[in-house]
């Protein structure tokens, strides 16, 4: 994902903000990384450049 | 009584020809290209599409449609999202840039943050008594009434449109669309087809919602 989309992803739980932690990035794009729900402590992973910000009960594994 | 159950035996037969079809990802048909043609016409700025499945939309969006100036498109299906970040991946046009969010419905993304938002949702109406619980039943059913995807986007549409931003929904005939419009009129937005095509089972439309 590139940088500038945290400017409209939120936390799917309350709306609140997020916070980026990059592994791994190319210029603008995050290749690996995770989104911390700054309110709910949330982490969102970001894998292969796609974040997952499904909320926690719908996601599978 | 007769026809009731024809229709039924349609739409089970319509799931089943798209099963046959894919079994993980929807890949695009009718309802589409429909949904693309409304993009090229009323699409502007920002856009996001909801539910992207292939990609198919959000990449022939980018390539051919010049207001709209940045794509954002979600499923909650990963291998969806995988399919259509190869997608746009793949594409010659790079010009207009397009993420890939996994996500459910509107639920990831901040408020006034679209001029567009794009969604084809899964409308088929679906006994509850037959559940496959793959993907593809996500990418189809819209539960008992056709409307249990449809209903919960509308309720929160408005809060991610910019100001004077648009909603494009493309609506059956399958899931009630005289339904559909009063669920639309009570959410308070104004809404008019953009385009719509008659097929033997169905007729499908793309309304433009705005905020009134």
């Amino acid at each position: 994902m590139k940088e500038s989309l945290m400017d409209i992803l939120c936390d799917p739980l309350d709306k609140s903000e997020l916070e980026l932690e990059v592994d791994e990035r190319d210029g603008e794009e995050i290749i690996e990384g995770r989104l911390i729900g700054k309110e709910t402590g949330e982490v969102y992973p970001i894998e292969d450049g796609i974040p997952n910000l499904l909320p926690p009960d719908m996601r599978e594994e | 009584m007769t026809n009731e159950k024809a229709h039924t035996d349609t739409i089970d037969s319509t799931l089943a020809e798209r099963r046959k079809i894919e079994t993980t990802v929807y890949q695009p048909a009718e309802d589409s290209a429909l949904l693309a043609d409304a993009i090229h016409e009323q699409g502007r700025g920002r856009l996001l599409e909801v539910g992207t499945g292939s990609g198919w939309v959000a990449t022939t969006t980018a390539a051919d449609v010049d207001a709209v100036t940045e794509i954002v498109a979600s499923d909650l299906n990963p291998h969806a999202c995988h399919a259509a970040a190869q997608r746009a991946a793949s594409s010659d046009d790079t010009t207009t840039p397009v993420s890939v969010i996994q996500g459910d419905l509107l639920t990831p993304f901040d408020a006034n943050s679209f001029e567009t938002v794009a969604f084809n949702p899964p409308y088929l109406p679906t006994d509850p008594d037959v559940e496959w619980d793959d993907w593809m039943e996500h990418a189809l059913s819209g539960g008992p009434s056709g409307r249990e995807v449809i209903e919960p986007f509308i309720d929160s549409l408005n809060r991610v449109l910019a100001p004077d931003g648009i909603g494009l929904v493309l609506v059956s005939s399958l899931a009630g669309y005289e339904e559909v419009i009063r669920y639309i009129e009570t959410a308070g937005f104004e809404h008019s087809v953009v385009i719509e095509e008659s097929y033997p089972f169905e007729t499908l439309s793309v309304l433009t919602l705005r905020q009134q």
